[in-house]
């Protein structure tokens, strides 16, 4: 930075708003007194942007069990006793994905036929195979995609631990 | 904007429907009749629209629920909590659950307004009467109505609520002051399979091209926890196409929850063979799996011959504790086929629970399964009235019913309905007569309460209206004036106080029988009711009557006077109010009149 520049800047800036330029003071070698501190994670203060990842974890382990069962080690049982864990797990975790999160595919389409390419942002289309420069017009649908449609989520307890994803059970005789 | 709002109050579900009360509607093309969804709690912290609120309630303990999490929109902390979240509570935590109030409330062996519910609760959880029980659900129905629709406020409409048509003169007293707890105004009682015949009726607007004079319709509602029989008959008032209810069942205590703990047990015996024992939790995962799985073999187009029912493992390790068993379509064959519906003759009655010098009080199930032996034990004993000449009878007396109307969630299940008309049919065949045409009904879930709504147009003379009066005729019981014999009751006669059919707003003076009350003390009377004994006119004393009648709770009055003491001969007058509630009064020869009321307070003897 110039100096003459710098001194105008510096100038300008205390006359108007009363401080100097966060860029002079850094070329300057200069720090703030009383400078506000970097925010850090308060727990009282609204809800963290984890907590509705960890809410979707915690509803699908009440409804289905998901983190049982994606938690233990199956490597031991036959495909015999995995599958009948799993069907009654598919069944409620597909009813309760269902009910919070609207899935619905990217690309309504049927997979395997020609598709004419409508969207080019590389997050919701992904070219693969024998790609050209430019942008392709089309070609075999692969896979349909998954997009969020309506998220509804029921409103957190500001009170509540969201990191508890299941309670602890304990069983009186 | 005015609606009539109508109230399904079931032992597992309650619903509610509503339409609008247009001034000007056409008597052809009613409104239509709405349901209005449920916001109740579904999880902790939850609060969701539902189309039933679960009629189970939970007694709120310290540890139950995380702080907060259990508010409702019109209440930041409830001491209870209702509705789904309270059922699925209740399998955790069984002890402050409280289920089937409605059938409580319907069981003379109990005090009703006592503090008794949940039954089984450890010591130091509060308690409810089974009419709080049941007002709680009609209050969150309130609540709910309130919070949806803010500009037409509950209390400024028409509410129907619908009760069995079984259920008595002092089980519906109660309903009422249950509604009235619940801040209720202007209600009026309906029965449920009358309400069903509303539904269709509504669903149906060329009925009157369905059905002809001299049919006769049986109502057949079998719900979660009970099952109510009705047969209404197709009459003509001044060239017009009437309607009029003949007959009530009594209330069995059986219905769907039975039929799926039935299955449950059975896979639970097969799993025990193999030396799996299963503990309450289990059994409580097993039964709602059962269902779950009976509605999918049951199920329209079904193919599978068999479901895996499976009970996840307690711990974290879920598949390694993983049981797993089947349910086989046969076995929902037999076990719903020849222990709930089996095929009967029309003479087959259901067996009589034993008489056990000491009985567990508790709710009166019913001691014999077969829903086809309730049937016949139904339609058999319209035999025995001699008048109701519009009731089609074959040559045995067996009441023939022209057409029958199901209802409620069981029905869904074509197996079901398909053995019920045929053994309807091979009853019918044997008498000569042709097959049962089933009437469609939609909706067997919410039905009731649609119809309910219906009604309350119909009522307003917007609509047709099923006649019916009184389901039973009342006594009082008069003790013989003999000497009494040691070990034998003193013979009892009863004195008719309400025939069977009495209309609603109507009232009778009960002739030639004067009583004398003692001023300023307390007089009981013993009360009687019949659901068979339809020719007793008021004022008929009734000796022998056997099993025909059956005792409700005693009824009392308390004699004040500006006299202070001394004895008024006063006789009996019975009114049944527009909202369908029997009331007896005692008359005094100057005119005046003291209202005798149910005491529910004190044990029946039985």
């Amino acid at each position: 930075m110039g100096r003459i520049w710098l001194a105008i800047r510096s100038f300008f800036s205390i006359l108007f708003s009363g401080s100097l330029p966060e860029d002079a003071l850094t070329t300057l070698g200069l720090t703030r007194r009383g400078a506000p501190k970097p925010q850090t994670a308060s727990t009282t203060a609204g809800p963290r942007p984890s907590d509705g990842a960890l809410q979707m974890l915690s509803i699908l382990q009440r409804d289905a069990r998901v983190i049982d069962f994606i938690m233990e080690d199956i490597v031991a049982y036959t495909d015999d006793q995995v599958g009948a864990a799993v069907r009654s797990l598919h069944d409620q975790a597909r009813e309760s994905l269902a009910r919070y999160v609207k899935l619905e595919p990217v690309f309504d389409g049927v997979e395997g036929t020609f598709t004419k390419a409508a969207l080019s942002d590389p997050a919701a289309v992904k070219f693969v195979g024998n790609v050209l420069a430019g942008k392709p017009s089309g070609g075999l649908l692969r896979h349909k995609g998954w997009r969020a449609g309506k998220i509804d989520l029921p409103p957190l307890n500001p009170k509540q631990d969201s990191s508890i994803l299941a309670p602890a059970e304990i069983e009186v005789e | 904007m005015k609606y009539v709002i109508g109230i399904d109050l079931g032992t597992t579900n309650s619903a509610l429907a509503y339409t609008e009360i247009r001034p000007d509607a056409d008597p052809f093309d009613m409104p239509e009749v709405r349901l209005m969804d449920i916001p109740q709690l579904v999880n902790p912290g939850e609060v969701r629209d539902e189309p039933l609120l679960p009629s189970s309630l939970y007694v709120l303990g310290a540890t139950d629920f995380p702080a907060g999490s259990v508010a409702l929109p019109w209440d930041a902390e409830p001491p209870f909590v209702t509705g789904r979240l309270a059922q699925k509570r209740g399998v955790e935590n069984a002890g402050r659950l409280v289920a089937s109030a409605k059938s409580w409330l319907s069981h003379a062996g109990v005090d009703r307004t006592a503090p008794i519910l949940p039954w089984n609760a450890p010591e130091g959880v509060p308690k409810l009467s089974p009419v709080d029980a049941s007002s709680r659900y009609l209050d969150h129905l309130r609540r709910a109505w309130d919070a949806k629709m803010p500009d037409a406020p509950f209390t400024e409409q028409q509410v129907l609520v619908t009760v069995p048509a079984s259920f008595d003169a002092v089980a519906r007293e109660l309903t009422l002051q249950a509604a009235e707890r619940a801040g209720f105004r202007d209600v009026t009682l309906l029965e449920e399979p009358q309400a069903a015949f509303y539904a269709w009726i509504e669903r149906h607007k060329d009925w009157r091209e369905r059905v002809k004079l001299g049919d006769l319709i049986l109502v057949l509602d079998i719900g979660g926890g009970t099952t109510d029989l009705t047969l209404i008959a197709v009459t003509e008032q001044q060239g017009e196409l009437a309607l009029e209810r003949m007959a009530v069942g009594e209330h069995i205590l059986l219905g769907g929850d039975n039929m799926d703990l039935a299955l449950a047990r059975l896979v639970a015996g097969e799993l025990a063979e193999k030396g799996t024992r299963i503990d309450t939790l289990q059994l409580h995962a097993l039964w709602h799996n059962c269902r779950v799985a009976k509605e999918k073999l049951l199920a329209p187009g079904a193919r599978t011959k068999e479901q895996p029912v499976t009970i996840l493992g307690k711990g974290t390790g879920l598949v390694g504790g993983t049981i797993k068993a089947t349910l086989r379509r046969e076995d929902i064959d037999r076990v719903l086929g020849e222990g709930f519906f089996p095929r009967v003759s029309s003479s087959e009655m259901p067996q009589r629970q034993r008489r056990m010098g000491l009985q567990e009080i508790g709710l009166p199930y019913a001691a014999d399964a077969a829903v086809t032996k309730h049937m016949a034990q139904f339609l058999r004993q319209q035999a025995s009235s001699a008048e109701h000449e519009r009731v089609r009878r074959g040559p045995s007396g067996l009441a023939a019913p022209t057409h029958v109307l199901f209802n409620g969630g069981v029905l869904h299940a074509r197996l079901i309905r398909d053995r019920l008309t045929e053994v309807l049919d091979s009853w019918l065949a044997a008498e000569g007569f042709g097959p049962v045409q089933p009437l469609a009904g939609e909706d067997l879930m919410h039905a009731v309460s649609r119809g309910a709504a219906y009604y309350g147009l119909a009522r307003d003379g917007r609509g047709v209206r099923i006649r019916g009066g009184v389901p039973r005729a009342y006594y009082v019981g008069i003790e013989s004036a003999m000497p009494a014999v040691p070990g034998m009751a003193s013979p009892l006669k009863a004195l008719t106080v309400a025939p069977f059919g009495m209309e609603e707003g109507t009232s009778v003076r009960i002739p030639g029988r004067e009583f004398g009350l003692v001023v300023g003390e307390p007089a009981e009377f013993r009360f009687f009711s019949s659901s068979v004994r339809k020719n007793d006119a008021p004022g008929a004393m009734v000796e022998d009557f056997g099993d025909d009648l059956q005792e409700l709770s005693p009824m009392e009055v308390n004699l004040t006077s500006t006299d202070g003491t001394g004895t008024v001969p006063v006789s009996f007058e019975t009114l049944v109010t527009e909202t369908g509630v029997l009331q007896l009064w005692c008359v005094a020869r100057d005119g005046g009149r003291w209202k005798l009321e149910f005491n529910v307070r004190e044990r029946v003897a039985q």
